[in-house]
C-alpha cells in the first residue's frame, strides 16, 4: 500500500494497514527548526553542525526532508505557496543561527536587524527600507507580527484596503503549483496536502499581513475582532469579494493541478480559545459559514479534493456547523481545550469528518511529560481516533521548541507500534 | 432609568461615546468620581463577566464593553489621584512574561480588573522579571498578574516568582497566573497564589487575593 492510498482510505473512513502520519505538510502540522535539528541528530541523519532549512520563517518551522520522512514513515507532503509569510520566497539559502545556537539555513530575503533590546526585527519582502513587520523577542523561537495599523477613518472605510492581498493569481504562482503538484505526485508516493491561500476568511494570523510593505484597512488584532461585531457589514463585504476572487483562483488552480492534490487547506482561522469559541455560534453562522460553504461546495462539485479546516482551541460548539459547511477534515483537534475529549469527538463526529491531529498534547504531555507518558497518550489517541479510519496522526499543532528529543522519538515509535490495524 | 443605570447599560452595550457623555454629565451634576465605580462601572463589568461565563458574550463583545468602560475610567482615574476616599481595592502589576508577545488575553484581564476598581500598572508584553520587581516596588503593588501563551515562555513565570522572593517582596504581593497552556497544577507547582482560567475568573481571583 502506498502512502497516498493509505491516506485516501483513511479520508474515505476505511481502515488502511496502519494510521497514516503527517509531519510538515502544512504550516500547522510541522516542527520548529531547533526541534527538527535535535531530531535529525538523534536519528543520526546528519553529522553534528549540519544546518536545517527554515521553510516557514514566521513560526520558524524546519524542513522535513525525504530522509526524515522515510525514517518516521510520513505519508503526506505539502504543496505550499511560493512566498512565505514575510513575502519573500524560499530560495537563495544562507546560514543563520537561532537563539538556541542551532545552525540553520534561511532564504535570502530573510533580512533581519536587532533592535535595542536584542529582539530580532524582520522586514516584508526582506526590504529594510520599510518598517519591520515581524519581531522575535530576544531568546525567543518564533516571530510575531508587528501590527501596523493606519488611522481608521470611519466615514471612508474601503473594502479594497483589506483586499490588497487577495487578487487574481499570478501566472508564476500558477506555474509553481502546476510544477510542484506534478513533481510531488510523480516523484513521491505520498498524499498531497495543498495550501493555495486566499480562502481563509478573517484569519487573525493573516490580518496584520506581515508580507505587505504598507498594509491598509483594519490590521490591528483587537480592532479586527471588534469589527466582526461593530463593522459586521463591512467585514461581510470583504469576505464576499474575497470569496469571489478565491473561487475564481481555484478554477484556474484546478485546471493546473487537477486531482493530483488529495486535500486542500481551506481555512486556518482560529475560532477557539482554551475554554470556548472566540465568537458566538450565531456570528460563525452569519459571517463565516456562508463563505466556507461556498468554497467547499465549489471544491466538492468540481474536484476530488477533501476540504481541510484548522482551528485551535475549543470548537466543539462550532463542529456541527463546520461539518454542515462541507469540511471533511478537522485539525488540530486540541483535546486539552474545553469540550474536546477524544472519545466524545470521535463518537459524535467520527463518521462524518476525518480528525487530522490530536495525537498528543503539545501544551503539556509532549514538552513536559516523560517518554512513558507520551507513549501512553499517543497509543490511547491512536486507538480512539483511528477506529474505522477517518484519522491522520499529527500532534496537536506544530511540535514546539524545547521539546525533549526522547519524547519526540517515543511519539513516533508509538505511532509505528500502536498504529497498526486492527488497532 | 437613573444615570447610573444608564451608564451600566451603555457599558454592557459597548457604547463608548455614550459612556463618555454620561460620565461627563455625572461629574457636572456633582457626583463624586469615586462613586461612579461602585455604582456604574463595577456592576456593569460584572454583568459583562457573567455574560462571558454564560457564553452570551464572546471576545469581540467583551473587548467592546471593556473599551466602553475605559471611556469612563480614562476620565475618572486622573480625578482620583490623591483622593483618600477613593482608595482602590488594590494595585496590580499586569504583564505578559519575557519572550512572549501575545497580549490580547492580558489586555482583557487588565481592562476588566481596572473596571473592577483595581489600579493597573500594565507593563505590556515580553517583560523581564527585573522590570516586574521594579514595578511592584515603585507602585507598592499587592498583586502581580502574569500571562503566557507559549509552552516555551510559561516557564518564565517561575523566574518572576523567584525574583520577587530574592527582592524580599514575595510576602507583599500575591501572584496570579493565566494563559492558554497554564493550568491550576502548573500554578501550584511554581508557587503562584492562584490561577484564572479566563478573564471573569481572574477578576474573582484578584478580589479574593486582595481581600485575603
Amino acid at each position: 500500500m502506498t502512502s497516498r492510498e493509505r491516506v485516501q482510505l483513511a479520508l474515505d473512513h476505511k481502515e488502511p494497514d496502519h494510521v497514516p502520519l503527517d509531519l510538515g505538510a502544512s504550516a500547522v502540522t510541522g516542527m520548529q527548526v531547533d526541534t527538527v535539528y535535535q531530531l535529525r541528530q538523534s536519528l543520526q541523519l546528519d553529522p553534528p553542525g549540519t544546518p536545517v532549512k527554515v521553510t516557514e520563517p514566521y513560526q520558524m518551522l524546519g524542513e522535513i526532508k525525504p530522509d526524515l520522512m522515510e525514517a518516521l514513515g510520513v505519508d503526506v507532503v505539502g504543496l505550499g505557496k511560493p512566498a512565505t509569510m514575510f513575502g519573500f520566497r524560499n530560495e537563495g539559502w544562507k546560514p543563520w543561527t537561532t537563539f538556541e545556537g542551532t545552525p540553520v539555513l534561511v532564504p535570502e530575503g530573510f533580512n533581519t536587524e536587532p533592535d535595542a533590546n536584542g529582539d530580532i526585527l524582520m522586514y516584508p519582502e526582506g526590504d529594510k527600507s520599510v518598517p519591520p513587520s515581524g519581531r522575535m523577542p530576544k531568546g525567543g523561537f518564533y516571530f510575531d507580527s508587528i501590527v501596523r495599523q493606519p488611522p481608521i477613518d470611519e466615514n471612508n472605510l474601503s473594502i479594497q484596503d483589506n483586499l490588497e492581498e487577495f487578487g487574481p493569481i499570478a501566472d508564476t504562482d500558477l506555474e509553481h503549483f502546476r510544477r510542484e503538484a506534478k513533481r510531488l505526485s510523480t516523484q513521491t508516493d505520498k498524499a498531497v496536502l495543498a495550501n493555495f491561500g486566499g480562502t481563509a476568511f478573517g484569519d487573525i494570523a493573516l490580518v496584520p499581513a506581515p508580507w505587505l510593505k504598507h498594509p491598509k484597512g483594519i490590521r490591528d488584532i483587537e480592532e479586527w475582532y471588534i469589527s466582526t461585531v461593530t463593522r459586521r457589514d463591512h467585514v461581510y463585504k470583504i469576505f464576499e469579494r474575497q470569496c469571489e476572487i478565491g473561487i475564481r483562483n481555484l478554477e484556474k488552480i484546478f485546471a493546473a493541478v487537477g486531482n493530483r492534490v488529495t486535500a486542500v487547506f481551506v481555512s486556518g482561522t482560529d475560532f477557539g480559545q482554551q475554554n470556548g469559541p472566540f465568537i458566538s455560534l450565531k456570528s460563525y453562522q452569519d459571517l463565516f459559514k456562508p463563505f466556507h460553504r461556498e468554497v467547499n461546495s465549489w471544491i466538492h462539485k468540481n474536484t476530488k479534493w477533501k476540504c481541510f479546516i484548522h482551528s485551535c482551541g475549543s470548537v466543539r460548539a462550532l463542529l456541527p456547523d463546520f461539518v454542515d459547511a462541507g469540511f471533511d477534515i478537522i485539525n488540530p483537534v486540541q483535546c486539552s481545550a474545553a469540550g474536546m475529549a477524544p472519545e466524545e469527538l470521535k463518537k459524535e463526529f467520527g463518521d462524518r469528518v476525518t480528525f487530522w491531529g490530536g495525537g498528543v498534547d503539545t501544551q503539556r504531555t509532549l514538552p513536559f511529560g516523560t517518554p512513558e507518558e507520551v507513549r501512553q497518550e499517543v497509543c490511547a489517541r491512536l486507538k480512539i481516533f483511528g477506529r474505522s479510519g477517518g484519522y491522520v496522526f499529527n500532534t496537536t499543532h506544530n511540535v514546539q521548541a524545547r521539546v525533549p528529543a526522547q519524547n519526540v522519538l517515543a511519539m513516533y515509535e508509538t505511532v509505528r507500534k500502536c498504529g497498526q490495524y486492527p488497532l | 432609568m437613573t444615570l447610573f443605570e444608564e451608564m451600566q447599560q451603555a457599558i454592557i452595550d459597548g457604547k463608548a461615546p455614550v459612556v463618555k457623555e454620561l460620565t461627563e454629565k455625572a461629574l457636572r451634576e456633582g457626583i463624586k468620581p469615586a462613586d461612579i465605580f461602585p455604582n456604574a462601572i463595577i456592576p456593569a463589568m460584572d454583568e459583562v463577566g457573567r455574560r462571558m461565563r454564560d457564553c452570551v458574550y464572546f471576545i469581540p463583545e467583551v473587548l467592546i464593553a471593556a473599551r466602553a468602560a475605559r471611556a469612563a475610567t480614562d476620565i475618572l482615574r486622573p480625578l482620583l489621584v490623591g483622593d483618600a476616599e477613593a482608595r482602590s481595592v488594590g494595585t496590580v502589576v499586569c504583564c505578559t512574561v519575557k519572550g512572549d508577545l501575545h497580549d490580547i488575553g492580558k489586555n482583557i484581564v487588565s481592562m476588566m480588573l481596572e473596571s473592577a476598581g483595581f489600579r493597573i500598572i500594565d507593563l505590556g508584553a515580553d517583560v523581564s522579571p527585573e522590570k516586574i520587581v521594579e514595578a511592584v516596588r515603585e507602585n507598592n503593588a499587592n498583586l502581580v498578574a502574569m500571562s503566557a501563551l507559549l509552552t516555551t515562555t510559561m516557564v518564565n513565570m517561575k523566574a518572576v516568582i523567584e525574583a520577587l522572593a530574592a527582592a524580599g517582596l514575595r510576602d507583599q504581593v500575591k501572584v496570579m497566573v493565566g494563559g492558554a497552556p497554564v493550568t491550576e497544577s502548573w500554578a501550584r507547582s511554581i508557587g503562584a497564589d492562584g490561577y484564572g482560567k479566563d478573564a471573569p475568573a481572574a477578576v474573582d481571583l484578584a478580589r479574593n487575593l486582595a481581600a485575603a
